[in-house]
């Protein structure tokens, strides 16, 4: 009792942590706990003071611009789960990539989504692999989906005000729950659903996918509308942009389809199938 | 009082006058008489210089004017009056267009601005029209393409004699000299040869003789002389006559050298030793 | 961007509200004579604010003067009329560009949003992608460039700039200025 009573009044961060133990107890627990130490600057509000050097929304003249700005999105069809994402990553205004790959495979049959800041992301979607391994080879089973993304959301939850930066989708297909999504995010929220969109681009990918989603989907649309809908919000998103990474989750595991270009399947979706009529293609057209 | 419309306030007669402006205009022709001739590379100005006494110091009386490195004045009329106009052209040409666009006014703008000063006059209340008429000599840069280009170069470095007439005609577009007069209504007109003041008649007489198309500068300067002896009432020499040129630049006035591209006034005063010099081959 | 007798001005199409992206047709280059043009960089709404100003200014100036404005006399102009807001400046940052009608040299030139005049022999570049077009023009430049090497330079440059700009792009106008020729052309660029 007196170990829970510690570990959980334990402060999130704390210097001269004995490091072998946190170690130990992140190994061992079923429930991890703030298994790794982070060196904190010299001052007197650390996150007050990160969040002063890095936020670029509030100061654009922040002298640290971290990467972010994306448009994900996932969904639950009667064929399993589309999980779509674009490529770009942005330091303020500077596109630091465009082929950035933003759906972490946990598993074979478990995928993350990346938005918000690409270290956080990167970092905790990997810690996350290593915890479901962890668990997969204590209970002799694949981890449930539900499982996964409540370690993240504990894990993100500790850390709750200090400047962490994610939106993330876990998606993966087990007996037990069938396809299963869930929204996990920095302030700690943990949602369950059947459609999420995270990013700056969410709105524009929303309102694409609103418009045409259904439950009954065959596999092809389901493919075809997540690809769509990042089309979308990377045209209107100036964060969103680069490659549409696809995903389909079904219950034998995840297929990958594709991590192609937006630009000709642009051109493409404009000219053959007459959308974007926004968009001129010639000096004399008139829109 | 026998002229109810003979006020300051220039004021409308019923037949259609302003008899302010038309005694003003008598003011200028008993001014003493100032002409200009145009030439094909040049324009000169010319006017008697009369002191009223055989003491006063002729060197410090200045009737020709320079307005901006390329466009000079002179007048008939009222001293007092040419002198406020002088600063006002040259204030109006800096406000008005240098401090805009970094270049000086070309002649018809500067004209137009001092003929704006002029008409104000007749129109405002507490103010009488200004007593003078000018003339307003200036040589515009152009922005068409060079046709002759060598052939400008040579003019500019003054050097060669046998010059054809160049297709410089004056005006905004092509460049060249251009010679305006403006009276106290504000009108203005473009000449290629005119005069003011009191014999401004029997002036124009003479240079409608002597005046050909495709004059040098050289002859122009020389006609000039000439019109003015035909109406001088003095002796005429280095001092009592003044002389204003525009002509090729003059980079001995620039005051600097070895700056690239610096190009001297185009408009300048002849000093008493060269009209001497002009008078002596009359 | 100057070449060998000609000049050339180029501009993306975004028109955006930070990552919102409005409009993906809105030119920001102007024309005030056979060979005078002003790129527009900045707030949108000052730039159709200066630009009106201009195409009034430059109207007056015609009718006043009986003659078209020369590149240099319009710089200048431009000049004096940012700073005449020098303490309430429009939020742009132009470009001039055009030939001499005198000579028919190149003339481009620059400006800060209060007036200050940067003369250049090579290039001139202005807005969002200021830096990658710096860095563009830089290694892709070179003197005497022919109308069409020109052409394929600047473009190159533009699209490759604003390629890696989140909040530039969308496609691209280029004008290719020549003695007596203007040739516009339109860039189809990526649409993210």
């Amino acid at each position: 009792m007196d170990t829970l009573v510690a570990r959980y009044s334990r402060p999130a961060y704390h210097e001269n942590e004995a490091f072998s133990e946190e170690e130990r107890q992140g190994l061992v627990d079923s429930v991890p706990s703030l298994s790794l130490k982070f060196a904190m600057p010299p001052v007197a509000h650390p996150s007050a003071w990160l969040r002063a050097a890095t936020d670029d929304r509030s100061n654009p003249s922040c002298p640290i611009k971290i990467a972010h700005g994306t448009t994900t999105l996932a969904f639950r069809f009667q064929g399993g789960i589309i999980v779509a994402t674009d490529s770009r990553a942005t330091a303020g205004n500077w596109i630091a990539s465009q082929t950035v790959k933003k759906v972490i495979e946990i598993n074979s049959d478990l995928l993350g989504t990346m938005a918000g800041g690409a270290a956080d992301c990167q970092y905790w979607l990997a810690w996350l692999g290593m915890q479901c391994r962890l668990h997969e080879l204590r209970h002799k089973r694949r981890i449930s989906v539900a499982a996964a993304s409540k370690i993240l959301a504990n894990l993100v939850y500790q850390y709750k005000g200090m400047g962490l930066s994610m939106g993330t989708m876990c998606a993966g297909v087990t007996k037990e729950e069938g396809p299963a999504l869930y929204y996990i995010d920095s302030d700690g929220t943990r949602l369950a659903g059947n459609l999420f969109c995270v990013g700056s681009g969410q709105t524009f990918a929303y309102g694409v996918l609103d418009a045409e989603y259904r439950y009954d989907l065959s596999v092809e649309e389901a493919l075809e509308l997540g690809s769509r809908s990042i089309l979308a919000a990377t045209h209107r998103d100036a964060y969103s942009g680069g490659f549409i990474n696809l995903y389909h989750v079904k219950e034998s595991g995840w297929e990958k389809h594709g991590f192609s270009d937006t630009n000709p399947i642009f051109w493409k979706t404009k000219l053959e199938k007459g959308e974007f009529s926004n968009v001129t293609s010639d000096l004399s057209e008139r829109v | 009082m026998a002229d109810r419309y003979s006020f300051s306030l220039t004021t409308f007669s019923p037949s259609g006058k302003l008899v302010q402006i038309e005694y003003a205009l008598n003011a200028v022709n008993q001014g003493v008489t100032a002409l200009g001739i145009k030439a094909t590379n040049g324009i000169v100005l010319a006017t008697e210089k009369k002191s009223s006494s055989p003491l006063a110091d002729p060197s410090s009386l200045s009737k020709i004017s320079l307005i901006t490195p390329n466009i000079g004045m002179v007048y008939s009329g009222m001293g007092p009056d040419y002198r406020v106009l002088v600063d006002k052209a040259r204030k109006v040409s800096h406000t008005g267009y240098k401090r805009i666009y970094n270049e000086y006014p070309p002649t018809r703008i500067l004209v137009q601005d001092v003929a704006r000063v002029m008409q104000e006059a007749t129109q405002s209340g507490g103010v009488r029209p200004y007593g003078v008429s000018l003339l307003i000599a200036g040589w515009d840069e152009g922005i068409l393409p060079e046709e002759d280009e060598e052939k400008e170069a040579e003019e500019g470095a003054g050097g060669d004699e046998k010059k054809k007439p160049s297709g410089k005609t004056g005006g905004i577009l092509k460049g060249g000299p251009m010679l305006y007069q403006v009276d106290p209504s504000g009108s203005y007109f473009p000449w290629k040869a005119t005069a003011i003041g009191k014999s401004a008649t029997t002036a124009k007489t003479f240079l409608e003789k002597r005046y050909t198309e495709g004059l040098e500068l050289e002859d122009a300067v020389h006609i000039a002389l000439l019109t003015l002896k035909e109406t001088i009432e003095g002796e005429m020499n280095g001092e009592t006559i003044e002389i204003g040129i525009v002509g090729p630049p003059a980079d001995h006035l620039l005051g600097v050298e070895g700056v690239e591209g610096a190009r001297g006034p185009r408009f300048r005063k002849l000093t008493p030793q060269e009209i001497e010099d002009y008078l002596t081959n009359l | 961007m100057v070449g060998k007798d000609c000049v050339a001005i180029a501009c993306d199409l975004r028109l955006g509200l930070q990552a919102l992206t409005v409009s993906n047709n809105f030119p920001k280059i102007f024309q005030y004579g056979d060979n005078v043009f002003l790129g527009l960089t900045g707030l949108a709404t000052d730039l159709s604010t200066v630009s009106d100003l201009f195409r009034y200014k430059v109207n007056m100036y015609r009718l006043r003067e009986e003659r078209n404005i020369a590149p240099k006399t319009f710089a200048n102009l431009v000049s004096s009329s940012l700073y005449e807001k020098r303490f309430g400046p429009y939020f742009v940052s132009p470009v001039v560009a055009g030939l001499d009608p005198k000579t028919s040299k190149p003339f481009i030139c620059g400006f800060d949003s209060i007036g200050c005049i940067d003369f250049a022999a090579d290039f001139i570049v202005s807005g969002t992608a200021t830096d990658q077009l710096y860095g563009m023009c830089e290694s892709l430049w070179e003197p005497n460039l022919a109308p069409e090497d020109l052409f394929e330079t600047i473009s190159q440059a533009l699209m490759s700039a604003v390629d890696r700009d989140a909040l530039s792009g969308w496609g691209a106008h280029v004008y290719i200025i020549e003695k007596d020729k203007v040739t516009k052309r339109l860039l189809k660029g990526r649409q993210d």
